[in-house]
């Protein structure tokens, strides 16, 4: 198993009386994608901010690779990178060339050893073509893939991005998806992302933390949070239109809705499948297929909320 | 090694911003040209041919001083409105490097650009004018750089302000209005007035190359230290600062 690079301890951090966070903890390990989710002020931010002591919090502790953000910080940031505001986060009177050979200056690293990695981001994010045009001009798709060049340009282990696919178009986001699954794989990175794009979160993370009001309320794997909440509703397309008696029957078992000749059932518990199965068996109309629905990321999302909420 | 990394990538940053906004630099260059050959022909129409070079050498002097110091107020708050504005802040705040050495090497690598430019506007329009200044101009702009430091740590404390506080034009205003009044306060043999920052400095720069005042040793590191302590004391006040804005969370946000 891989080893523990981050690793958040009983975090708290306090604005006069609110609480942004409230004794979170969770780890991150070696060359794993862990995404945060949670509604606008749940602190998913301040949590990747803590993280890179831009943010000083009260209690609990960090630590980044064994060592603790309160004391070592300058020493952690030698191997960590962030985009924080998107593309915001780079000079748009710039060119790409020149934002990375000066982010790269800024950490004391001279141009003559990156030369190559300028080239390798600007080719593998498709960005040769415009590397000495100025920012300013690009699309925000091509802005945030600069700032995504500009995050990695010193080759760091761990990468922390919020909001990395905020305002792209669908296209863009599969582009940096896959590059940044890729770049992963070649180059084992650790990553810690928010979004607010569910199926980016869902095709590119390993685990997944939902917050809210500061508190951790869900911390698993995709495919367990999606086992957890899919399980339960099914899809069965039937021969003919079902009759109402065989919908009542049903409808004793779970929710029901009917479209021509297909029923949507979702049950409360997965134990009623059998029951459900017999109910069928015994109908007056064939039974064609029988699919499991599975939830997408926003449904479970919207799903862990409501529950924590109740 | 790493240090001179940056302070490379600070003066490619400033070549390649000048280079972008073409149309301003050269109107400054333009502007810096006519006020050098205002100075000349403002001094050869009023004093006719036999005026000495002192009144000439004065007004360089002042103009350099001037500029320097306006400048190395100004910049660090400036820089970090801007920066915080732009939404890279953040990322500066992100080198191990460290915030404060990138705000110091801004604000020495823009004195150098400064000397650059005001080194060839002068030249230049001696050329035009024919008429050729004997300044020391390794000495001036020694003497500039170190007394102008104090004012580096005023605008480090300006800059901490402007971490929290974000608009700052006005305090920068006031500041800089104050400043013409320091640069005219008698110093030496010691008053209080040399205690103040940039105060003892300008003072020697101006009356060494003007009028040829020979000072001690000892006045020259009085001007060292008195630099030092202002800058010492104004990256204090910024790293508390700092401090703050990271417990308010004001890092960044405009």
């Amino acid at each position: 198993m891989s080893q523990i690079c981050i690793r958040v301890k009983d975090l708290v951090k306090t604005y006069k009386d609110l609480t942004a966070l409230d004794r979170i903890s969770f780890d991150v390990r070696e060359g794993e994608i862990l995404g945060i989710l949670g509604p606008n002020g749940s602190g998913k931010t301040t949590t990747l901010k803590s993280i890179l002591g831009i943010i000083e919090f009260d209690e609990g502790s960090i630590e980044v690779n064994g060592l603790s953000v309160k004391n070592r910080r300058k020493e952690i940031l030698k191997d960590m990178g962030a985009i924080l505001e998107g593309a915001r986060n780079i000079y748009w009177h710039l060119s790409p060339r020149e934002n990375l050979t000066y982010f790269a200056g800024i950490r004391g690293i001279p141009k003559k050893t990156i030369i190559r990695r300028i080239d390798y981001l600007l080719e593998s994010l498709e960005l040769s073509s415009v590397a000495d045009k100025e920012i300013r001009q690009f699309s925000s798709g091509m802005k945030q893939k600069c700032a995504l060049a500009c995050a990695f340009i010193y080759d760091p282990s761990i990468l922390l991005l919020d909001e990395p696919t905020l305002g792209l178009d669908v296209e863009i986001s599969r582009t940096i998806r896959d590059w940044l699954l890729n770049v992963v794989e070649k180059e084992g990175k650790t990553i810690l992302i928010t979004s607010h794009n569910m199926d980016f979160i869902e095709s590119i993370c390993d685990r997944i933390l939902i917050i809210r009001r500061g508190l951790i309320i869900s911390h698993e794997t995709v495919a367990s949070l999606k086992e957890k909440f899919a399980r339960k509703h099914f899809r069965i397309d039937l021969e003919s239109e079902p009759h109402s008696h065989l919908l009542d029957k049903i409808a004793t078992l779970g929710i029901v809705s009917v479209s021509g000749s297909s029923i949507s059932v979702e049950l409360e518990t997965a134990n009623q499948l059998i029951p459900l199965m017999r109910i069928l068996g015994g109908a007056d109309t064939k039974m064609l297929d029988f699919h499991t629905v599975e939830n997408d990321l926003e449904e479970i999302f919207l799903e862990v909320i409501r529950e924590e909420e109740e | 090694m790493r240090f001179i990394n940056l302070i490379v990538a600070e003066a490619k940053m400033l070549y390649w911003s000048l280079r972008r906004y073409m149309f301003n630099t050269v109107a400054m260059l333009v502007v810096m040209f006519l006020i050098f050959m205002g100075m000349f022909w403002g001094i050869k129409s009023i004093g006719g041919s036999g005026v000495t070079g002192d009144s000439l050498d004065s007004m360089l002097v002042g103009y350099v001083l001037w500029v320097s110091a306006m400048l190395a107020l100004q910049n660090t708050g400036t820089e970090i409105t801007s920066e915080s504005m732009r939404g890279t802040l953040e990322q500066l705040y992100l080198s191990p490097m460290g915030a404060d050495k990138i705000f110091f090497v801004k604000a020495v690598i823009n004195m150098v650009f400064n000397f650059v430019f005001i080194t060839a506007m002068l030249y230049l329009s001696m050329a035009a004018t024919g008429r050729w200044m004997s300044v020391n101009l390794p000495y001036l702009y020694g003497m500039v750089l170190l007394s102008t430091l104090s004012l580096v740590g005023i605008s480090f404390m300006i800059g901490g302000i402007g971490l929290i506080h974000k608009r700052i034009g006005s305090l920068i205003g006031i500041l800089s209005f104050g400043l013409i009044g320091l640069m005219l306060l008698p110093t030496y043999p010691i008053t209080p007035y040399a205690f103040l920052p940039f105060v003892a400095g300008a003072a020697a720069v101006r009356n060494s190359i003007v009028r040829g005042h020979v000072y001690p040793v000892w006045w020259y590191l009085f001007i060292t230290g008195n630099s030092l302590i202002y800058l010492l004391v104004g990256l204090f006040v910024f790293k508390r600062m700092e401090k703050k804005a990271r417990r308010l969370n004001k890092m960044g946000q405009y």
